[in-house]
């Protein structure tokens, strides 16, 4: 298999978990908000519960493909140090990479944390 | 010797008056109900855990001044640094969000045993309970409620924001015009507690406060039913003569004491001001030289507030005044 190591790797890869983070984190919030506000007397969740956990599997999921993707060319640009200060395409993929990855850990850190209000309140109040 | 003594002096200072704050009938760490001990667990399990990790780091610290590295050489920092400062953070703090979400008004789902609702004027507490009967029962400036119930508390206000807070029965509220906020509290201890505006409001947001009585359901009944009643007519002549001050010099435009032509609804309703514990909303004992300093340096015992000083009048007439209010048991 050859790389072309010499194109760039594509910035949205490290911007698309943050992206779905905040994207999840709109849907989950405006509809909770617009279900609570419209029908305040239902002053529970639980019909939307169910489309927020789904939302946040499909968001999980989306991130860990990112990550797993990510965690490919990570281990391809391995070539026996850890090393990514110089000036190198090979060294700038594993850093950029890196960041990838960490950005992963973090958006679903992020993503469960926006979820956990809903699976354990689940009211309006 | 003199060590011992700065030693002793330094302690006191340090503890002594830092933990003053810390018990009596307006702390949160001496909790006299369900929701106020949930908090108070909380803040020491917290302060623990936050303990734990300041020592651990202190003696980190120690050990790798003390130490040579060579000491250190079996632990990989990349995976030591991912262990302590990503994956136990976040755990912990999962933990400590679930926990704490539990403790949310609400997620609990109790029935309220009774309904009461306050809002927030500048700068005093409009109460009313919802009797039995079904009608409101009209009171101020101080919250009586049955202990073992789960009281809802229905909090507004007219204008701008307050906080609603008791802080031996549980978290604040914020009281916010246009909103109804619900807040649920259950007391457990009977006793005597003061509640405050937990948000700056004005002027003399630090001088609006209650007193909350916590009795039994058969006392709260009795108080309740009494509440419900008009006012007793005057007794003495003094209080006669300041039923009469009170109609003609203008009280009743804001307040009303039902029994009576006085239905004026801007300030706290009197009809049984005399049974309250407070004057001017928690600030003063209610005796009756405490009323007359409120009628006459009113503008100085509450600065910005909404009622006029009445210092034209002469000492007989806020005398007979406060005759006739304290007398409205
Ligand atoms: C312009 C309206 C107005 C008039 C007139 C007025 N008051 Fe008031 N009064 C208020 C307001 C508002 C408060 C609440 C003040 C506060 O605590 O911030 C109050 C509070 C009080 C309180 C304390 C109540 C409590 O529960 O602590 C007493 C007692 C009182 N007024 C008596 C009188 C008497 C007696 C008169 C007539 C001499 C009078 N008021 C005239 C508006 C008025
Ligand atoms: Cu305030």
């Amino acid at each position: 298999m050859t790389r072309e190591t010499e194109t760039g790797h594509n910035l949205w890869r490290m911007l698309a978990p943050l992206t779905i983070w905040a994207l999840h984190f709109l849907a989950c919030y405006v509809a909770a908000a617009i279900l609570c506000a419209k029908y305040p007397q239902i002053a529970d969740l639980s019909p939307l519960r169910h489309l927020i956990f789904l939302v946040t599997f499909l968001a999980v999921a989306g991130v860990a493909y990112i990550g797993f993707s990510t965690l490919r060319i990570w281990r391809y640009s391995l070539d026996g140090d850890l090393d990514y200060d110089h000036d190198t395409p090979e060294e700038r993929h594993r850093f950029l990479a890196h960041v990838t990855l960490m950005l992963c850990a973090l958006s679903v850190i992020g993503i469960l944390y926006v979820a956990i209000p809903a699976a354990i309140i689940g009211s309006c109040r | 010797m003199k060590m011992g003594g700065v030693c002793k002096i330094a302690v006191v200072c340090l503890f002594g008056f830092g933990l003053q704050g810390c018990s009596g009938e307006r702390s949160a760490l001496d909790p006299a109900g369900k929701e106020a001990e949930e908090l108070a667990k909380l803040f020491w399990i917290m302060l623990s855990g936050a303990g734990i990790v300041w020592l651990f780091v202190l003696l980190a610290t120690f050990a790798a001044v003390r130490f040579p590295s060579s000491t250190f050489a079996g632990i990989r920092p990349g995976l030591f640094i991912f262990i302590s400062g990503v994956i136990f953070p976040t755990i912990c703090l999962g933990g400590l969000l679930v926990h704490s979400l539990r403790l949310l008004p609400g997620a609990r789902d109790a029935k309220a045993d009774m309904i009461v609702k306050v809002s927030g004027e500048q700068w005093w507490w409009r109460v009313s309970y919802m009797s039995p009967g079904g009608e409101d029962v009209v009171s101020a400036n101080e919250i009586r409620i049955p202990s073992d119930a789960t009281v809802e508390f229905e909090l507004t206000s007219p204008d701008i924001i307050h906080s609603f807070w008791i802080p031996v029965l549980g978290g604040k509220m914020d009281m916010i015009p246009g909103r109804t906020n619900h807040l649920r509290l259950h007391p457990e201890k009977a006793g005597v507690y003061r509640g405050v505006c937990a948000e700056y409001c004005g002027t003399s947001h630090a001088l609006m406060g209650f007193p909350v009585v916590v009795q039994t359901q058969a006392e709260f009944d009795a108080w309740l039913k009494l509440e419900k009643s008009d006012a007793v007519p005057p007794g003495s002549p003094a209080a006669i003569n300041g039923e009469r001050l009170f109609m003609s010099t203008g009280c009743r435009a804001c307040h009303t004491v039902r029994g009576t032509e006085a239905r004026g609804q801007i300030g706290p309703d009197l009809t049984h001001f005399g049974g309250r514990k407070t004057v001017g909303a928690g600030i003063l004992a209610n005796t009756s030289a405490n009323v007359e300093k409120w009628l006459r340096d009113t503008g100085k015992v509450k600065p910005a507030v909404r009622m006029p000083e009445f210092n034209m009048l002469h000492s007989g007439e806020t005398r007979d005044l406060a005759a006739y209010l304290t007398g409205l048991k």
